[in-house]
């Protein structure tokens, strides 16, 4: 006993001693969504290292930060639009201490002060994107215009969606002439049911990196996010990407500090860090997202502020619609539907 | 022994301990959490709640999951027919080698282990792809004009399982033909077997506990693997595994989900006893 006890006193000053190691930060981010060099500028400015995990759903993100609650295990995570609301509403969210973070008046004021979290007391926007359509035109003869023309015959074993519950129905209500934040069970089911036409024509789903099947040559058509289209674009220029008449699927992405997270200070920082209009342009510029930061927009190369995918114009936007929150209720009509979309029902 | 057991007795002591703490507190306790929250109800903001309820194995009943099921089986009774089928001969040969050659290909069939599964179903996305090694590889020698589509069907699942799951195949194979006496198929051959008579009469029966015991560790595991199917598979081809992850990490009903996981305990509890049942007529039909 005597010995186990020694152990246990053992264990007590290791993890002592750990704390006067480097800071770290615990970024939970999606995939390929932050550029490896603005992780390594932090680091050497700051001194503070970047453990970066990643998530490929909103749904595995939220449910790894509610579960991992009290452990602390993430300083920094970066939902969507509905699911800042969402965690904000229960109460997984720390405040902003806004005295710590500069550069939040450069922020695009259309994109501030959102329902999602008024004030903008839990979330500073990062990055906002679009879900369109993806073309690869080396392969498709004819026009592709509308997110109905997915359900064109020749298609058939070539179609790529995203494997994002909310997207997918997204498409499938705006398809039907609905709204995308729809919570009526009855158009749920419709916009199933037109989902469910589209299925035998659906070779694979991916969120992971949504451009790959596209390279791969395994899929010639169908969803993609504006950002892939433009890394995808690099190597593959014939892959295009095109707003659909029905409206693309508009989102953002926010930074927010979990509750209980180990270290807000990093987190702070790597917020602030960020919001540099030098840093932001970067990010913009690599990974093909558009920055909220107007300031960082008049530093983008002209190659970038002008791509139509990064940047849409006045009438790309026409009939866009911007993901919402839509209560628990209706995320378990789309949750039921969704299992038997993909199994094959 | 008996003089030594007096000094052993701490040493034997902490040992049992740390079995028995460890079997406890990492194979008992999370057991009894999922059966726990198995009868639980979903819960939207804590994930269980109270009261106690069956409906969760309800849910089981649905026939889609019961489809699910029975796609699931299929793809590992494939995969596990496929290992058996290249595992035998490689397991057989493999005994007949002279020990370095035995221990140099044991150590090929090991090293793979030491790279994580995952990364390994990753490469082997850039082998199956259109534009990848293998169609390319094909087309160059001439064979085919055009790329197969491989990648995203439930072929590619079902060649990644293989992959993966091989080599717990081979290796209780192999052990019982190194176990399988020269003796005995000299005998058959001089009491007038031909070739295919020993091998049905008398290695089939002899290395049997090998094939079930493969079996057993390929079939089970071939149906939770999830991350095959959501790296090779189409948009349709789903495991049992696809159902729980999705369960506890997407639609965030965990009864159903732990519910699942029972239900896959329980099958695989079944295998065992019916592997023990055979073996034990085995047992008696060969004294």
């Amino acid at each position: 006993m005597k010995k186990l006890a020694l152990a246990g006193l053992l264990a007590v000053g290791l993890t002592a001693c750990s704390s006067e190691e480097p800071q770290v930060l615990n970024l939970y981010n999606w995939s390929e969504y932050m550029p490896q060099q603005v992780l390594e500028r932090f680091t050497d400015e700051t001194g503070i290292r970047v453990v970066y995990t990643t998530y490929d759903s909103n749904e595995a993100m939220y449910a790894r930060l509610k579960l991992l609650d009290d452990s602390a295990a993430y300083d920094l995570a970066v939902p969507s639009t509905y699911y800042v609301s969402k965690m904000r509403q229960e109460d997984l969210l720390m405040p902003i201490d806004r005295s710590k973070i500069e550069g939040f008046d450069k922020l695009d004021p259309e994109l501030v002060n959102l329902g999602i979290d008024p004030e903008n007391q839990y979330s500073i926007p990062y990055l906002w994107g679009t879900t369109g359509l993806a073309v690869d035109t080396a392969d498709v003869g004819g026009e592709v215009t509308a997110w109905e023309d997915l359900w064109d015959k020749r298609f058939a074993g070539r179609v790529m969606l995203t494997n994002d519950m909310r997207e997918v129905f997204h498409m499938g209500l705006r398809v039907l002439g609905y709204s995308g934040n729809s919570t009526d069970p009855d158009e749920i089911r419709q916009a199933y049911e037109k989902l469910s036409e589209l299925m035998p024509s659906v070779r694979t789903f991916n969120s992971d990196a949504p451009r790959m099947p596209y390279l791969e040559g395994e899929t010639d058509v169908g969803m993609i996010w504006n950002g892939e289209a433009v890394m995808a674009r690099e190597v593959m220029p014939k892959l295009q990407y095109v707003y659909p008449d029905e409206g693309v699927i508009a989102w953002m992405d926010s930074f927010v500090i979990p509750k209980n997270a180990e270290n807000p200070e990093a987190a702070h920082k790597f917020i602030n860090f960020v919001l540099q209009p030098e840093i932001s342009a970067l990010i913009s510029e690599d990974i093909g997202y558009a920055t909220p930061n107007l300031a960082a927009r008049d530093l983008l190369d002209k190659s970038v502020s002008n791509n139509r995918a990064s940047y849409p114009n006045a009438t790309d936007m026409i009939n866009a619609e911007f993901q919402q929150d839509i209560g628990d209720d209706a995320l378990q009509v789309y949750a039921k539907y969704w299992e038997k979309l993909k199994s094959g029902q | 022994m008996r003089m030594a057991s007096g000094l052993q007795q701490p040493f034997r002591n902490a040992v049992l301990i740390l079995v028995w703490s460890w079997l406890l507190l990492l194979v008992l306790v999370p057991n009894l959490l999922v059966i726990a929250a198995s009868v639980m109800t979903r819960d939207a903001g804590s994930f269980l709640s109270l009261p106690l309820t069956l409906d969760a194995y309800r849910q089981l009943l649905n026939p889609l999951y019961l489809e699910v099921f029975l796609q699931s089986l299929y793809m590992a009774v494939m995969t596990t027919l496929v290992c058996l089928l290249i595992g035998y001969p490689f397991a057989w040969s493999l005994s007949l080698m002279g020990p370095r050659a035995r221990i140099l290909l044991i150590f090929l069939l090991i090293v793979p282990f030491w790279t994580n599964s995952l990364v390994r179903t990753y490469a082997l996305k850039l082998i199956l792809a259109t534009n990848g090694l293998l169609n390319q590889g094909l087309m160059n020698l001439g064979l085919i004009n055009e790329p197969l589509r491989l990648l995203y069907t439930e072929g590619a699942v079902i060649i990644g399982l293989v992959y993966l799951l091989l080599p717990f195949m081979i290796l209780p194979l192999y052990s019982v033909f190194e176990d399988l006496r020269k003796e005995l198929l000299m005998a058959s051959h001089d009491l007038g077997a031909g070739p295919l008579a020993t091998f049905v009469h008398v290695i089939i029966p002899l290395t049997l506990p090998g094939i079930l015991a493969g079996v057993m560790l390929v079939l089970l595991p071939a149906m939770g693997l999830f991350f095959v199917p959501d790296i090779l598979g189409g948009s349709r081809n789903l495991l049992v595994g696809n159902v729980i992850k999705n369960q506890f990490l997407d639609a965030r009903n965990w009864p159903f989900g732990a519910a699942a996981s029972i239900f896959l305990t329980l099958a695989m509890a079944f295998l065992m006893f019916a592997h023990r049942l055979s073996k034990r007529r085995i047992g008696e039909e060969g004294a």
